[in-house]
C-alpha cells in the first residue's frame, strides 16, 4: 500500500487538490452557504479522477505488481486523507468565524460543530454516488461527477432550508458554539458515522465493480 | 481462454511460450491480439480459462508474476507530461528487485534523458524507456503489444536488435504486431490468430516453409489445382495464390518461397470467401 499511496500523492493527485484545502478559509466569509466549502474537496476528487483518465492512470497502475482491490483501496485512502485534511483545515477558520464580532451566518448554517457533522454526511454521500458510478466504468468520470454533484446540491439545499424553517435546526443547531453543545456533538457523531458508513459501502461496491471491469 | 463480446469472441485461445525465444503474435486488426494480451493480465476478464506464468496460476500469484513480467502496450503511454525521473521514482518503488545501476545503464545506452517527459520523446524512444523500466525490474518475460507500430524502419530495426540481444540473455518475448517483416527478422516462433482463434502455433521456419507462392500470368487454373490454392488474389501481372508445400511438391509446379506477409495476406483473403 505504501508505494500505491506514494503514487496517489505524487503522480495521481491533481495540483488543485491541496490548493482547494486553502478554500477552507471561506468559512470566515460572514454570510455564505458554508457547505459549498466542503464541496471543493469533491471537485478535487473529480479533477484527480479526470486527470487519471487522461493520463491512463488505471492502465499504468494495473501493469504494476499490485492487486486490483489495492488500487481501489489506495484511491479511497487518498480521498479520505484529502477530506480529513479539509475538515482539519476548516476548524481554525470556523473558530475565527465564531469569534468575529458579527451576527451568525444569514445565508444558512453557522460555522459551528453541527455544520461539520452535516459536512461529514455530505462527503459520505458524495463518495457513495461518485465512486459507485466511477468504478463501474472509469471512463465515465463526468457522469459520476454530474450525479454526485446533483446529490450534494440537493443535500445542501435541504440542509440550508432546514436551517431556516425547521425549529430544532434553526433554534438549536444553527447557533453559536458552545450553545446546545450536546445536540451539536450528537449531530457531529451521527454525521461522522453516516459519512463513514456511506464511504465504506461505496468502497465495497467499488471493489466488486472494479474487479469485474474490462478495460 | 474464452471471452465473448456481442460482436467478437476469443475462442479457446491456447498457447505456450518457449523460454528465451521471441514469439511473434500476428493477426490482422481486430483479430483478437490485444484482447488476448489484455486477458492474460486480467485487464479484460476471460469468461473461462486459465493463465499460467512460470508454471504458476496468474490469478493466485498475480503479485509475484508481475514482478517478473514487463507488459508494454506500444511505448510508455501514461502520464505524458511527467518527467521520466518522476515516473521512474514512483514505478521502481513497486519492484522488489529494482536494479538502479542497470536502469542508468539502459538510459545511457539508449540516450534517454530522465529530465524529459514521454511527450517529448519519439515513439521509438518511448518504447525504449518502457523497455528500460521493464528490464530494470529484471523482467524474465516481456509482452509487447505492437511496439513497432509508428516507428520508422531504422528505429524498428534498432528495437529488433535490442529484443534479439535480450533473448540472448534468456529473456522471453511475446511480440504482437501486424508488421510481419519485423518477425521475419527476429522471431523464433509464430502465433497466428484469426477471427478470435489460434490458427497456427509453430516455429517460424516450419510455418513459412509450409507454404509456397504460385504466380499465374493469364488466368487462374481450373480443376484439382484450383482446389489446392489458398487465397487467390489479383497482382500487378496476373494472379498469385498460396499452396501448401506438400501440394506444390506433388504437382511439381514452379513456385517461389513464401514469407510471413504473403502467407498472412493469402490466408486472410481465403477467409473472406
Amino acid at each position: 500500500m505504501k508505494p500505491l499511496m506514494k503514487k496517489e500523492l505524487l503522480l495521481s493527485m491533481h495540483p488543485t487538490a491541496p490548493l482547494f484545502l486553502l478554500l477552507s478559509s471561506m468559512l470566515i466569509i460572514p454570510n455564505y452557504p458554508y457547505y459549498v466549502v466542503f464541496f471543493y474537496t469533491g471537485l478535487a476528487i473529480f479533477f484527480t479522477c479526470l486527470s487519471g483518465r487522461e493520463n491512463n492512470d488505471v492502465f499504468y497502475t494495473l501493469m504494476l505488481p499490485v492487486a486490483q482491490k489495492d488500487i481501489v483501496k489506495a484511491r479511497y485512502a487518498f480521498v479520505i486523507l484529502l477530506e480529513a485534511a479539509q475538515m482539519i483545515a476548516a476548524v481554525p477558520f470556523a473558530v475565527i468565524r465564531q469569534h468575529m464580532p458579527l451576527p451568525g451566518n444569514q445565508v444558512g448554517m453557522d460555522a459551528n460543530i453541527a455544520l461539520f457533522g452535516f459536512a461529514f454526511a455530505m462527503l459520505g454521500l458524495f463518495n457513495f454516488v461518485f465512486f459507485s458510478i466511477y468504478y463501474r466504468d472509469v471512463n465515465e468520470v463526468g457522469k459520476a461527477f454530474v450525479w454526485s454533484s446533483a446529490a450534494v446540491f440537493l443535500f445542501i439545499t435541504a440542509a440550508e432550508t432546514c436551517a431556516h424553517i425547521v425549529p430544532f435546526v434553526r433554534d438549536r443547531l444553527d447557533t453559536a458554539d458552545p450553545q446546545y453543545l450536546s445536540e451539536k456533538l450528537a449531530v457531529l457523531g451521527i454525521g461522522f458515522v453516516i459519512g463513514a458508513a456511506l464511504t465504506w459501502l461505496a468502497f465495497r461496491k467499488s471493489v466488486r465493480s472494479f474487479e469485474r471491469l474490462d478495460l | 481462454m474464452c471471452k465473448h463480446y456481442p460482436a467478437f469472441e476469443l475462442k479457446n485461445v491456447s498457447f505456450s511460450l518457449e523460454e528465451g525465444k521471441i514469439t511473434g503474435f500476428i493477426g490482422r486488426n481486430g483479430a483478437g491480439k490485444t484482447t488476448t494480451l489484455k486477458s492474460i493480465f486480467n485487464f479484460v476478464h476471460p469468461d473461462g480459462g486459465d493463465v499460467r506464468f512460470f508454471s504458476k496460476s496468474f490469478s493466485e500469484n498475480e503479485f509475484d508474476i508481475k514482478q517478473k513480467v514487463g507488459f508494454l502496450s506500444g511505448g510508455v503511454d501514461y502520464y505524458p507530461k511527467k518527467k521520466l525521473k518522476t515516473l521512474t521514482s514512483i514505478t521502481k518503488s513497486f519492484y522488489r528487485e529494482w536494479d538502479e545501476k542497470a536502469y542508468e545503464e539502459y538510459l545511457r545506452m539508449w540516450d534517454l534523458n530522465a529530465e524529459k517527459t514521454p511527450s517529448q520523446l519519439s515513439a521509438g524512444m518511448r518504447v525504449k524507456y518502457a523497455l528500460a523500466v521493464a528490464l530494470s525490474h529484471r523482467a524474465k518475460l516481456l509482452i509487447l503489444d505492437e511496439p513497432t507500430s509508428g516507428l520508422d524502419p531504422v528505429s524498428r530495426d534498432e528495437l529488433l536488435d535490442v529484443l534479439m540481444e535480450l533473448c540472448g540473455k534468456g529473456v522471453t518475448v511475446l511480440f504482437s504486431t501486424h508488421i510481419t517483416s519485423d518477425l521475419d527478422k527476429c522471431a523464433d516462433n509464430i502465433l497466428y490468430i484469426k477471427g478470435g482463434h489460434i490458427l497456427a502455433e509453430s516455429d517460424i521456419r516450419s510455418f513459412v516453409s509450409g507454404y509456397k507462392v504460385l504466380k499465374f500470368h493469364d488466368a487462374l487454373p481450373d480443376g484439382a489445382l484450383r482446389q489446392k490454392l489458398i487465397g487467390c488474389r489479383r497482382s500487378k501481372n496476373g494472379y498469385t495464390a498460396l499452396i501448401r508445400a506438400e501440394d506444390a511438391r506433388r504437382i511439381n509446379a514452379a513456385c517461389s518461397d513464401a514469407d510471413l506477409e504473403t502467407i498472412m495476406i493469402h490466408i486472410e483473403k481465403e477467409g473472406e470467401k
